[in-house]
């Protein structure tokens, strides 16, 4: 096994981490305060306008019954939130959601930390396999899951059709009739999807001080201990960001679902975005969509929140 | 001095931006020439671009631009068009879907087509009226879509001997000769997707209790009704008989529609938008292997009559915003001629709405097609409910709930009591509540 060397340039991480100073004496002049100033309000305006703006209107078109035309619109108060929060086709959507969440996070924590470590080690055909794993991350994911889903047909599709040509016809299942088998196609697909998992571990782990690593061989570790007791915790920041990209990104996983199981067999892979989108299609619906995005609005909050405080405490 | 220049620059740049901008909202006159800006989703670009060019030889002081969209997304992308001001001079109207998220920025039709009017099918402007929650009309219909029709592989039933199914049983006949014969065909196709249930659940249950779609969906009907769960017990056995195999349910988007065209299936269940596959020279143009195509109702699963429910589709109107609105009446005026029909009318999507209209005998040439557009057409004259849904209940009840069924994971009456009781939830405002 190979370590690449700390770049000079990069601070080491882990116990000697390099933690900005607190409270210290500032050294930013006033000048550099301008410039500060400057680069920043373009982004506060853009955020102000765009975000805090749409903010406000999706708190106010929840509370109403009103039609994507925004015309016509008939207060109903909390209406909307309480028939949103009862109904079972949401309490599902947003089970699935924090379900393929939390093992898109078991999945990037496991696979995605083993396999950049791999990577990370000079293993051969470095590169290609670097394209393999980070493809679906650049390419649309709504593409993908097109081409999946057509690759789920029963009769023609690519996985029957996979299965029976080498002699495991019995494997071949109705991925979107079975509830198992969809929920296992969708695990496939979200397994797929950890290009940028891999990406930070092995961005993150070249900035492992190669002595660490070597200290720890010459004490006699192999490389199972060297993985588990020491990469693991040395990375620990990155796990941080990794659960929160991914747990974040699982609430924007329409594209995934939308385009592969389209929420089938008879909605049990709906997510909280196929949800939403549904409920747009009908009339005067705008603000029944709106009151289901701000409930995920604020489950997703609190997992940043979560996230942050667990952050703050690592560090 | 760089501050200055600086400045400039970004003045230039904003005010080529605004002028370029300006230039894309309001379109008028260039040339000489009034330019009406055309909005929608059907019928394909092709045969827009057609008429248009058409319209704009018999109006050479009239350019018509013109934006398509993808059917669903077009739902969303002109409310949110007019609502934001955009320039649209006719917009292509889904008279079903979309006339109440429009209407209140759209003109009233008698404002400017009373002209021609009268040359339309009444029956065809009633339902127009109807949707409308006001009663009032807003865009005067190309013509009719009905659903569901059952197109056939005409040469695959002569291969076989086999007669056009009437019923259940027929159908099982031919569903078996196919099998056997050709393995690699499938017997019958249809969309598995949610949406698509509902068709074919409302088709099979109107076979003995015509209106209950009108009833349900259109009043205040329950969907624990005794011709609801009776059709989905019908509709199931389908399955339950072999007729249909459940792999059928994960075909989606355009699948059933390539299989039937690679004469890779017997039967193919889907709109009367897809009448074009009767025509010899749309196959021929779109490279399709099959090579003859006919057309019939679904066979009467357990007696009763064929059904299909149709409605008036193809809606032009004109936005009250629109600046040309005396061009806008002259070109949807002109689509609605018989001039315009030729060239739309032969894709045999619509059934025209222009009373008399007489589609070219040119268009259809193999007695299947010919009698398969006779029988499509006639049931679509003669609909027994409304082509009409709740797309939100549809989306995410109803057309699980048919599925689960169909599936087994749930009987008639369970899917039918789960309806209900969604339906009336509060989460969807229907018949008297809307």
């Amino acid at each position: 096994m190979t370590f690449v060397k700390t770049s000079k340039l990069v601070k080491p991480r882990g116990g000697s981490r390099a933690l900005p100073p607190r409270g210290g004496a500032s050294r930013v002049t006033a000048k550099t305060g301008w410039y500060a100033v400057g680069f920043l309000t373009p982004l506060v305006i853009v955020y102000s306008v765009y975000f805090l703006f749409s903010f406000g209107v999706l708190g106010v078109v929840s509370t109403q019954r009103v039609g994507l035309t925004f015309r016509n619109a008939v207060d109903v108060g909390t209406q909307n939130f309480t028939l949103v929060a009862s109904d079972p086709a949401f309490q599902g959507a947003l089970l699935n959601t924090l379900l393929f969440a939390l093992f898109s996070v078991a999945v990037s924590l496991t696979l995605g930390f083993a396999l950049a470590m791999m990577l990370a080690s000079g293993v051969r055909f470095r590169r290609f396999f670097y394209t393999i794993f980070l493809l679906p991350a650049l390419i649309p994911m709504s593409l993908f899951a097109t081409v999946f889903g057509r690759m789920l047909e029963t009769r023609d599709g690519a996985i029957n059709e996979g299965l029976r040509a080498i002699g495991l016809g019995f494997l071949a299942q109705d991925w979107l009739g079975d509830p198992g088998a969809a929920y296992v196609a969708v695990a496939v697909l979200i397994t797929y999807a950890i290009g940028l998992p891999i990406m930070y571990y092995t961005t993150d782990v070249a900035q492992v001080q190669a002595s660490v690593m070597e200290s720890a061989t010459l004490d006699g570790a192999n490389v199972w201990q060297i993985y588990r007791i020491m990469l693991f915790p040395l990375l620990r920041t990155t796990h941080i960001t990794v659960i929160l990209s991914v747990l974040l990104g699982s609430f924007r996983a329409f594209d995934i679902i939308y385009f592969s199981t389209a929420g089938q067999p008879g909605g049990r892979t709906d997510i909280t975005g196929t949800y939403i989108y549904k409920a747009t299609l009908g009339l005067d619906r705008i603000g029944y969509a709106a009151a289901a995005s701000i409930i995920v609005l604020v489950v997703a909050l609190a997992f940043s929140i979560i996230q942050i405080i667990v952050r703050r405490k690592a560090l | 001095m760089q501050m200055k220049k600086l400045g400039l620059t970004v003045g230039a740049l904003v005010a080529a931006t605004a002028l370029l901008s300006g230039c894309a909202q309001a379109p008028g006159s260039s040339d000489g020439k009034t330019e009406i800006v055309y909005w929608t989703w059907f019928p394909p670009q092709t045969t827009i671009e057609a008429a248009i060019s058409a319209f704009e030889a018999e109006n050479p002081d009239i350019t018509v631009t013109l934006k398509t969209f993808e059917g669903a997304d077009y739902q969303k992308q002109l409310p949110l068009a007019l609502s934001g001001g955009q320039q649209v001079d006719v917009a292509g109207v889904q008279i079903s879907a979309m006339t109440n998220s429009v209407k209140d920025y759209l003109d009233p039709a008698e404002d400017w087509a009373a002209d021609f009017l009268p040359n339309i099918n009444t029956t065809m402007v009633q339902q127009t009226k109807d949707i409308a929650s006001d009663g009032e009309l807003y865009s005067v219909p190309m013509g009719s879509i009905g659903s569901p029709v059952m197109y056939y592989n005409a040469t695959i039933l002569d291969e076989l001997g086999l007669s056009v199914p009437e019923t259940a049983a027929d159908w099982k006949v031919a569903v078996d000769a196919i099998s056997a014969a050709m393995p690699e065909v499938t017997p019958v196709v249809f969309l598995g997707d949610v949406y698509w249930q509902e068709e074919m659940l409302f088709a099979i249950a109107e076979q003995t209790s015509p209106g209950l779609s009108d009833d349900i969906i259109g009043g205040d009907g329950s969907w624990e009704q005794k011709g609801l769960v009776d059709g989905l017990e019908a509709y199931k056995s389908l399955f339950d008989d072999g007729i249909v195999g459940t792999d059928v349910l994960s075909l989606t988007g355009t699948r059933p529609n390539e299989l039937f065209g690679q004469g890779l299936a017997g039967f193919y269940i889907d709109g009367s938008w897809n009448n074009s596959l009767l025509s010899a020279s749309y196959r021929a143009d779109n490279n399709l292997a099959v090579t003859d195509v006919g057309a019939t109702t679904i066979p009467l699963i357990d007696g009763g009559n064929p059904s299909v429910r149709a409605l008036a589709e193809g809606g032009l109107a004109i936005p009250t915003a629109s600046e040309h609105k005396e061009e806008a009446a002259k070109f949807i005026e002109f689509m609605l001629s018989t001039a315009g029909a030729d060239v739309w009318a032969k894709d045999l999507i619509l059934v025209p709405s222009l009373t008399g209209y007489e589609l070219s005998d040119s268009v259809l040439q193999s007695d299947a097609s010919v009698a398969g557009y006779t029988s499509a057409t006639a049931a679509i004259s003669n609909p027994t409910s409304k082509r009409d849904s709740q797309q939100d209940f549809l989306n995410t009840v109803e057309g699980n709930a048919i599925l689960d069924v169909l599936r087994g994971t749930t009987t008639a009456a369970e899917a039918a009591a789960k309806m209900q009781s969604e339906w009336t939830s509060g989460r969807y405002p229907h018949g008297s509540d809307k």
